[in-house]
């Protein structure tokens, strides 16, 4: 057991000291790793940000429901009765036409223009506030309601909501794109380095073979090698995604006060930053030991 | 000339041939054995089937007929990770050195006993006797590159020795050098001999192989001559 650390340390430490030795490139593949993994930890922070924030802002979705103008009392009753025995409606409100204007006109000021109109012109309305449903579901709910006798039209209120969530579920749906173009870059890059410092050591690992060195012990070092890497490169991915959200967490809190609101970006918790460390770890390792199975079938001992 | 069956055998080949892609024929229905802590000469033309048959005893090459037993291990039957640990039991001594020259005379001769995962103390202790047993402890340091062809001929000796095989390959090891440094490298030879490394080498030096008595297998056309 002693010696199987002891194997496993001296890979890892020799492993380190491959990259050490080149500061310079090893330096800048890591950087481009990182900004790999930068740019989309920055995008899912934004996205999954933005639908905390969206979340609080949505209200409970509300239907209108408006009568004709030349709806009477009668077609009120069987409009209400409707909406009573509905299975998909929480509950909802009738707000009579003159009710409607005398808040209208109580609330922006215009008693003299109310005169000057002669009559109402606002319908009898229903605020109808739906059960748990998704935005299909309400939008049927708008369609069917919008088919009662005497209605004119019926309004979905949180239609703007909805839209918003189908913006997220886009940028969502990128995040995800660029997260596959990511692995696809580390496995690319891995694949790349590993084969080049195979090739680079092809004589010793040769004689390593001829002199009794079998293949676990020689992938252990380029194994190691992709931990690093992999490991480094998330840890800058993090802190690079960290300074973005540093950066704009100030002016986002700027732009929300304009509304009378608060917003901001929130970092990865531990476990979101943990499943980062490891998936990119794990991706470069796979990558890594496909590499060696790979090419160290082609260096046998001749 | 073939010795007769013994009851202590390190090495035994049975029926053995080897063909190499296009045809060549490198070794042809082989049968003989080598004893255990038994020194012998495998002589023979260039082109013999010599390395052929030290490969085949060390599992770099595997025959296409018949049976190769080392240390009552069958190689034909063995996974190539299986043969790698054997060759951790076997050292070699190749006809071109196979020297890593971006690691110090010290590192070379470090290598085999990194592959067994020997602790750090004890391996730089075992180094530094190789090294001294073939006379090279005062160029530990130094690059391989600046060694002449007989000093890096004992540094491939002292690589081969490190570990304390129990049998020792040895493929034209004074072939390219002068008569005083060849018998330099047979004395060490003769040393491991003695504490009973079984030793297997090739060469096509008459005079030398006379001169230390030994038992030789000859080869001819990948037949026993």
């Amino acid at each position: 057991m002693q010696r199987f650390f002891y194997l496993h340390l001296r890979a890892a430490s020799q492993a380190l000291r491959t990259l050490l030795q080149q500061p310079l490139s090893s330096l800048l593949g890591l950087a481009m790793l990182g900004l790999a993994v930068a740019l989309p930890v920055c995008l899912y922070l934004l996205v999954s940000s933005a639908q905390q924030w969206s979340q609080g802002l949505t209200v409970k979705p509300e239907i209108t429901v408006f009568m004709e103008l030349n709806a009477e009392r009668t077609d009120v009753v069987v409009v209400d009765e409707h909406l009573r025995q509905h299975k998909l409606i929480a509950d909802y409100e009738f707000i009579s036409r003159e009710q409607a204007l005398k808040v209208l006109l109580e609330k922006q000021n215009l008693q003299d223009i109310g005169q000057a109109l002669g009559g109402n012109p606002l319908p009898d309305a229903f605020i109808i506030r739906p059960k748990e449903l998704t935005p299909e579901q309400m939008e049927q709910l708008a369609v069917e309601l919008s088919h009662l006798p005497l209605v004119e039209n019926t309004q979905f209120d949180a239609g703007w909501a909805r839209k918003l969530a189908q913006i997220l579920a886009v940028l969502q749906h990128f995040t995800l794109v660029l997260g596959a173009s990511l692995a696809v870059t580390l496995l690319l890059v891995t694949h790349n380095m590993i084969r080049m410092q195979i090739l680079a050591h092809r004589d010793a690992i040769e004689v390593s073979k001829l002199i009794g060195a079998p293949n676990p012990f020689i992938r252990r070092p380029f194994l190691y090698l992709a931990v690093w890497q992999g490991g480094i490169a998330a840890a800058l991915g993090w802190g690079l995604a960290q300074a973005f959200i540093a950066t704009l967490n100030p002016l986002i809190a700027d732009f929300a006060a304009l509304y009378h609101s608060q917003a901001e970006l929130h970092s990865l918790n531990l476990e979101e930053s943990a499943l980062l460390v490891v998936s990119i770890i794990g991706l470069s390792c796979l990558t890594a030991a496909w590499t060696c199975t790979r090419l160290l079938r082609k260096l046998e001992p001749r | 000339m073939t010795s007769a069956p013994s009851p202590n055998p390190m090495i035994q080949f049975s029926e053995v041939s080897k063909v190499y892609p296009g045809g060549i024929e490198a070794l042809n229905q082989l049968t003989f054995q080598i004893d255990k802590g038994e020194m012998v000469f495998l002589a023979g033309h260039s082109g013999a089937g010599k390395s052929t048959l030290l490969k085949l005893i060390a599992g770099i090459e595997r025959a296409n007929r018949g049976t190769v037993t080392v240390n009552g291990q069958n190689l034909s039957k063995m996974h190539p990770t299986e043969l790698a640990y054997l060759r951790q039991h076997i050292g070699l001594i190749f006809q071109d050195h196979k020297i890593l020259f971006d690691r110090t005379v010290h590192e070379n001769v470090l290598l085999p006993l990194e592959i067994i995962g020997f602790d750090r103390r004890e391996a730089a202790k075992r180094v530094r006797a190789a090294l001294d047993k073939v006379g090279l402890l005062n160029k530990e340091k130094m690059n391989p590159v600046r060694l002449s062809g007989g000093e890096q001929q004992r540094l491939c000796i002292a690589r081969a020795v490190v570990h304390r095989p129990a049998i020792l390959l040895a493929d034209e090891p004074t072939g390219n050098l002068d008569r005083a440094y060849a018998q330099d490298i047979m004395e060490l030879f003769k040393s491991f001999h003695q504490v009973g490394v079984t030793i297997v080498i090739s060469a096509h030096d008459e005079i030398l192989m006379r001169e230390y008595g030994q038992r030789t297998i000859r080869l001819s056309q990948g037949k026993l001559g």
